[in-house]
């Protein structure tokens, strides 16, 4: 191929999955997605979970409630590294940290939602079951080799986690409709998928517009790439201007609102309602079907509103909005380029290299699937696309679930980070442990894709967690009895 | 003459806090040093569990948000009475 074509090809390729993405239902999921994430930054108290994690808690509390603090507090890295820092000093000791730094990544709802959106269901839930477990595991492992030092913490007083902050009704109420909105945009269920009602709009050409762009981006359905309609098309030009004008109304909303606020936001629910319809060009003009998606949509939509000026505080208003757009700012961006970036690689790839070295589930295709996580550093949520790409190209389920933990957990920018904090020696040991646990959930999560009963993979991983809970609950006493033994001489 | 100090690690919040803490010291026109503390360790004196935090004349007065410029306006002139 000559140079002038192969560029044509890779740029083809490149914005091809930039629109296909952009476009497609993964709007429906993202937009919601990075609200409910600013809502759980905005509106929930980090008191109300960070209590759990005091010096005193309980194991039975703390474990759990680490991972609770993961899923919900932890979107940002201004909440991780803190947080981190002070479960590890003043707080629970170094295996709650552990877990709460391991879960974060691969919990966070924006996480969750993309990977369920894009690569499947399954695997968003087998991401987030075994995070779990395993967040929970290393967490153990971690402080039963290093117990002693653990013990020879600073006895500092509670006082960092005895705050008792409680969430308004309201401020839940408006979350949960967030989640409400999430799920009758994306769940594919009958009653939301039905049409109820089909308005044609006589505009005529919209056909001929759907082809010219089938055109422009060319796709193969049988490599399970999708092409763009005339509705995404549509949906591109809204979430530009969502952008242009977030800018101007959301950014320096701490010196007050303005008139683009108001735009912006309108723009947002104008851009899920039209997601939302089932629009299908013809010569004759253009089908509009209204699902029960449509309906759900406009529902969720209008409490929202009611929610936002009649029951939340202006201060809650508008850190919610804040907190929704920095997260946009920061992670859109990144996503677009990562995006385009997939589609031009892809082009390059040839399936057979990704099927020889991970097209099965056996443990070196898992080992690979941790390796490239470890050396390659993707933006957040840039993982999921790479993801979806090797699934194309052939990768195994299993070793896939490997990677896509591993990625997140293991980036050198984090293992520096957290080294700072705990020191060099257990930051290694706790790269080791993912390393080893990443691959373990890609084999585990790769042989019930290949039939093993759930039932049987189940039990082994509830014998492994309580061999490892026995042991800490041992050692722990020892260590209590050789405490006691010390202070009375 | 306050001091004021910005806990956080450079994060855009910390930024925008800090960039805010300046307005509200210029348009009320009082003498104040503004610092940004970027150290963990020293956060952690602090008693801080996420950023960005915001201290006046060594008393943490909000942390986890950026508050409006209004409220930073009534903690300055708050810490400006009780000296």
């Amino acid at each position: 191929m000559k140079i002038p074509e192969l560029a044509l090809t890779l740029l083809q390729g490149g914005l091809g999955n930039l629109a296909a993405y952009l476009a497609a239902h993964v709007l429906l999921c993202l937009v919601p997605a990075f609200y409910i994430a600013g809502a759980m930054t905005a509106l929930i108290p980090k008191e109300s979970v960070t209590r759990l994690l005091g010096r005193n808690a309980p194991k039975w509390i703390a474990y759990p409630g680490a991972a609770l603090a993961g899923s919900v507090l932890a979107v940002c890295s201004c909440t991780i590294v803190p947080l981190f820092a002070g479960i590890y000093k003043k707080g629970a000791g170094l295996g709650p940290a552990i877990t709460f730094l391991f879960f974060a990544p691969a919990a966070n709802i924006l996480a969750l939602v993309y990977t369920g959106g894009v690569i499947g269901v399954d695997l968003a839930i087998a991401r987030l079951v075994l995070s779990l477990t395993f967040g929970i595991g290393i967490g153990m492992i971690m402080a039963l080799i290093f117990s002693r030092e653990d013990l020879a913490h600073d006895k500092e007083s509670d006082a960092l986690f005895s705050g008792r902050g409680k969430m308004r009704g309201a401020a839940l109420v408006f979350l949960l409709i967030l989640v409400g909105l999430l799920l009758a945009g994306t769940f594919k269920v009958g009653l939301l998928t039905n049409a109820y009602t089909q308005v044609t709009l006589p505009i005529a050409g919209t056909d001929r517009f759907q082809d010219t762009l089938y055109r422009l981006v060319p796709y193969d359905a049988s490599r399970g790439q999708e092409g763009v309609t005339a509705q995404g098309a549509v949906l591109i030009g809204l979430l530009v201007l969502i952008g242009l004008t977030s800018w101007r109304g959301l950014n320096r909303i701490h010196e007050g609102y303005n008139a683009w606020t108001w735009i912006a936001m309108a723009l947002v629910g104008l851009t899920l309602l039209t997601a939302a319809v089932g629009m299908s060009p013809h010569a004759g003009g253009l089908d509009l079907q209204f699902t029960g998606r449509f309906f759900g949509v406009v529902l969720a939509l209008a409490a929202l509103t009611w929610l936002m000026f009649k029951r939340l505080t202006k201060d809650e208003l508008r850190d919610w909005l804040w907190e929704s757009w920095r997260f946009v700012k920061q992670i859109f961006p990144l996503l677009v380029v990562g995006v385009f970036a997939v589609g031009v690689i892809r082009v390059l790839i040839k399936p057979e290299w990704i099927e020889t070295l991970a097209g099965q589930n056996t443990i070196p295709g898992n080992l690979a699937g941790v390796l490239f996580g470890v050396f390659m550093y993707f933006p957040t949520l840039v993982e999921v696309p790479i993801a979806n790409m090797f699934l194309s190209l052939g990768m195994h389920r299993g070793p896939l679930l490997a990677y896509l933990m591993a990625d997140p957990e293991l980036s050198l920018q984090s293992i520096l980070m957290i080294s700072v904090i705990i020191g060099r020696l257990k930051a290694w040991v706790y790269v080791g442990w993912v390393a080893l646990f990443s691959a373990l959930a890609g084999l585990i999560y790769g042989a019930w894709v290949d039939g093993t009963p759930l039932g049987l993979l189940a039990m082994y991983l509830a014998a492994l967690m309580a061999a490892l809970g026995l042991a800490l609950w041992l050692v722990g006493r020892r260590n209590r009895q050789k405490m006691l033994a010390a202070e009375s001489t | 003459m306050l001091t004021i100090k910005v806990l956080g690690s450079g994060c855009p919040n910390c930024q925008k806090l800090a960039y805010l803490a300046e307005r509200a010291v210029e348009h009320l026109s009082v003498e104040a040093t503004i610092e940004k503390v970027t150290d963990h360790l020293k956060i952690m004196e602090y008693n801080v569990l996420s950023t960005p935090g915001l201290v006046i004349n060594e008393k943490l007065v909000s942390s986890g948000r950026i508050p409006s410029e209004a409220e930073i306006t009534s903690f300055l002139t708050t810490a400006l009475s009780e000296n």
